[in-house]
């Protein structure tokens, strides 16, 4: 018997029907395998490193230093990554110019490079002439704890006026404009309409700069070294820690790390990202 | 009110081409033109959104060429509506009155009198998101008359609507329009949209206006063969004309000779271009006699296209010609035409028109959204 053409449509929703449920399997098996590689990974941690490895780095006043240090110079860091990114965003997104193509892509570098060489780029510059004007103006960053913050915020801010930008270009500009028919100046309909549409993309925007400021750890032992209670960060307590054979102590870093980083990524998820 | 001289602006490779308007007080001003002819380009420069390159734009008596969009007093309705989606619809319409800084009893007092004539008083809470197409058209007018401006800007208002909201709420429009009598301009592209709102439209077309005029002047006498195309007469012929004294006589070749009516001391004679809108030729099926007026055409229907209100008939006369015929639902009643079908075309001089500019290469193609 020909079957026809056209069958009727079966009275179920695309998600509901046999393949609509396999398609949707397929695609959350993805998930699924993504997910629980991360949570074995972490598990697997979290057998070795045992209780009293926990115990030790929350006591340890070492370690208890790199975490306020952490904290304050990623936050540092998502603050002034913010405040460049958001009118990088903005200017990149809405106005072109000669070379606007190539600025673009400058900018996207630091996504590019290994962070390792930024740290390295950094220690040379600063042997410069221009550097070594800084430095004796009194901006010393060169095994400083203000260098933390610059090697974070080179290394990170790409990210977020890279995400703050695809924000503002789907803004449709017509919108400032109408703002501005309506007694705003160009300031105002920025501050008054574009910003306050563009909230879930800087949200984004600072989440992605924690993280990678957060994480980073190579170009720090090269610009501004792994010198306890002055320029130890938590990645570097890892790695000081591992180097000398302290292995479930590492791994008991890695898991508070990992524990503030998601309580983080929650909070400002919930808060941030929240629907009107 | 509004009056523009020689604008010129640029964008890419398109120009808006030495533009000079003038929209009279209190009037409703249809800008009317197809899809990329520079509508919108022409009104953001009205508005003070693109800085001009050369020209004047006056707004009653002001030269506000290089004020600030917020000093002009113009209202702007941009297509798609731009509503602000993190504000509510009663902060949307407020919007205005809260930038030049009104006192907050006033702006509600305002804000809930616009919402009330628009009729979304009662969406005053729910976000732009929320809202249907209508709905979001209002608001968007609402928030645009909120700051009382002295000339009210809109950009395809109702494009975006199906046409019984269309209808609707172009019919809202116009009675707004003359219990304020605020100047205003409304930008299309949809010939039923114009007629149904306009006092005068303008027709622009790559960049240029083409013509202004009363919206009948402009559909029944194009100022050339650029605008008859845009407005979809259906007959036009490249034609050579001939004054015989009281009438010009128009050889539209393969034996087509139609009589005009002469309009005016201009000398029509030469290669001309020749119109008939469709509403404007009689149809009556062929006897031995011809009818009594000064053209009279035989042919067979081709096609016969109901449109609901109106029929459209295509008669061929000659090798290839084709002529278009609309006719009232009653009267393709009475006549019961079919393809095949032989009739005579009727054509009064004074639904001739002539003009002289670079010749049409054939008729017109089927329009597709003419309600003529």
């Amino acid at each position: 018997m020909n079957r026809p053409l056209f069958s009727e449509p079966r009275a179920t929703s695309p998600e509901t029907g046999l393949h609509g449920r396999l398609f949707a399997a397929s695609m959350l098996a993805f998930v699924a395998l993504f997910v629980f590689t991360l949570l074995a990974i972490f598990a697997a941690d979290v057998s070795y490193a045992g209780r009293q490895a926990m115990g030790e780095v929350l006591r340890s006043p070492e370690i208890r230093a790199a975490l306020k240090l952490s904290l304050w110079t990623t936050g540092v860091t998502v603050v002034l990554g913010l405040l460049f990114a958001v009118p990088m965003g903005y200017a990149l997104s809405r106005y072109r110019f000669p070379g606007h193509a190539l600025v673009d892509s400058i900018v996207d570098l630091p996504i590019i490079l290994p962070p390792l060489v930024v740290g390295l780029s950094l220690l040379v510059f600063f042997q410069t002439s221009a550097g070594n004007w800084i430095e004796e103006a009194g901006l010393k960053f060169v095994f400083q704890r203000k260098g933390i913050i610059l090697c974070q915020w080179l290394v990170s801010a790409s990210f977020g006026i890279r995400a703050i930008k695809l924000t503002f270009d789907g803004i449709d500009p017509r919108i400032e404009h109408v703002a501005m028919t309506l007694g705003c100046t160009r300031a105002g309909a920025f501050f008054r309409v574009a910003l306050p549409m563009a909230r879930r993309g800087i949200v984004v925007g600072g989440i992605l700069i924690w993280t990678r400021a957060f994480g980073i750890f190579g170009p720090l032992m090269v610009f501004v070294g792994a010198v306890r209670f002055r320029t130890e960060v938590l990645p570097t307590t890892v790695y000081l820690e591992q180097s000398v054979g302290r292995i479930e102590v590492a791994l008991a870093v890695t898991i508070l790390m990992l524990v503030l980083a998601a309580m983080a990524l929650v909070a400002v998820r919930t808060l941030g990202l929240r629907q009107q | 009110m509004i009056r523009i001289e020689q604008l010129q602006f640029a964008v890419g490779s398109f120009a808006l081409r030495k533009i000079s308007l003038h929209v009279r007080p209190g009037e409703y001003f249809v800008l009317l033109g197809p899809t990329g002819s520079g509508k919108t380009l022409l009104i953001e420069c009205l508005c003070g959104l693109n800085r001009i390159r050369s020209g004047r734009i006056h707004i009653d008596g002001v030269d506000v060429t290089r004020y600030e969009p917020r000093n002009r007093g113009i209202g702007y309705l941009p297509q798609d509506y731009a509503l602000f989606p993190h504000r509510t619809v009663r902060q949307n319409v407020g919007f205005g009155l809260a930038s030049r800084r009104s006192d907050p009893t006033t702006i509600r007092r305002e804000v809930d009198r616009l919402m009330e004539q628009v009729g979304v008083g009662h969406l005053a809470n729910r976000y732009p998101e929320r809202l249907s197409g209508g709905e979001k058209q209002r608001v968007a007018l609402a928030r645009a008359l909120a700051i009382r401006p002295q000339v009210l800007v809109l950009d395809e208002p109702v494009s975006a609507l199906d046409e019984q909201t269309r209808d609707e709420l172009c019919r809202q429009l116009k009675q707004l329009q003359l219990g304020t009598r605020t100047t205003t301009v409304h930008v299309c592209h949809n010939f039923a949209e114009m007629l149904s709102v306009a006092d005068r439209v303008g027709i622009i077309q790559q960049g240029g206006i083409l013509q202004v005029g009363a919206p009948a002047d402009v559909l029944q006498r194009p100022a050339g063969t650029q605008v008859a195309r845009f407005v979809q007469v259906g007959n036009l012929f490249a034609a050579r004309a001939r004054d015989v004294g009281g009438w010009v006589e128009v050889d539209c070749r393969q034996g087509i000779v139609l009589r005009a009516a002469k309009r005016g001391a201009a000398d029509l004679s030469g290669q001309v271009t020749v119109m008939v809108r469709p509403e404007n030729v009689r149809l009556t099926p062929a006897t031995p006699e011809k009818p009594p007026e000064a053209t009279a055409l035989e042919g067979s229907v081709s096609a016969v296209v109901d449109l609901g209100p109106l029929v459209r008939v295509r008669v061929c006369c000659g090798e290839g010609v084709q002529w278009l015929a609309s006719l009232g639902k009653r009267e393709y009643q009475d006549h019961r035409l079919a393809a095949g079908d032989r009739v005579h075309l009727s054509i009064d001089p004074s639904d001739v028109h002539i003009m002289k500019d670079e010749p049409a290469t054939g008729p017109e193609k089927e329009p597709r959204n003419s309600r003529n």
